[in-house]
């Protein structure tokens, strides 16, 4: 069973995406968008890229990031809205975390 | 008697104005609007407000931000007429900045950003606090 994680909301403000990397699996996949575009900028990120090496997939919507004047890393893949929708039939589940 | 009464009494409510604490980030909802639009409202009514940044609210202050590409009209634009308001009091929590790795390059001059004691200081010396 593999899961599409929508993070949508700022690790510096909330704990939902502690708690979305809590329950992660190997297959699963996690989208940045809304205010979870600012976790890019987290530490719990940059411990999460460490410890998976390039087996978990990673999105961020391009458009959200650029409004917020976030510099996307080189290892999370940059996508539209319309994309997301695409990626939801490549996965069993999504979870929204908001 | 009375006369001092009085006297302290306007002391407290004109001392220091108004403080509005910012602490939500700007585009996924309308605290920062609303916020600023208090702001506004008591500038044009010439009542002393300062401004702080705080947590997740500094995000509101940073550069090169563009809140046209998520189709919503971008308040943040607005933060350029707080000199034409008479807002020059603008605090920023240092540690905030640091714990977003965010530099301080602001889409606005005239940003203060203080350490946490010297911001604590400053919101202390307001009568009226407001939190969005």
């Amino acid at each position: 069973m593999t899961t599409l994680h929508l993070v949508r909301q700022s690790a510096f403000a909330t704990n939902d995406f502690a708690q979305c990397l809590s329950v992660l699996a190997h297959q699963d996949a996690i989208v940045f968008m809304d205010d979870g575009c600012y976790n890019l900028k987290h530490s719990l990120l940059n411990s999460l890229i460490e410890r998976i090496d390039n087996s978990l997939a990673l999105y961020v919507i391009a458009n959200h990031a650029k409004a917020r004047a976030i510099e996307t890393l080189v290892t999370i893949n940059k996508v539209s809205m319309t994309e997301v929708v695409e990626l939801t039939f490549n996965y069993n589940k999504v979870i929204t975390w908001q | 008697m009375t006369m001092i009464d009085t006297q302290v009494c306007s002391n407290v409510e004109d001392g220091n104005g108004l403080a509005i604490i910012n602490s939500k980030a700007p585009f996924s909802s309308a605290y920062g609007k609303d916020a600023l639009d208090i702001a506004l409202i008591f500038g044009s009514f010439e009542q002393k407000v300062s401004l702080f940044f705080q947590g997740d609210g500094v995000y509101q202050l940073i550069d090169n931000q563009d809140g046209s590409l998520l189709s919503i009209k971008d308040y943040l634009k607005t933060f350029a007429a707080f000199e034409f308001y008479d807002i020059e009091d603008i605090y920023v929590c240092h540690q905030s900045l640091a714990n977003r790795e965010l530099d301080e390059s602001f889409h606005i001059e005239g940003v203060n950003v203080l350490q946490s004691i010297e911001f604590s200081e400053a919101l202390n010396q307001h009568a009226h606090i407001l939190r969005f």
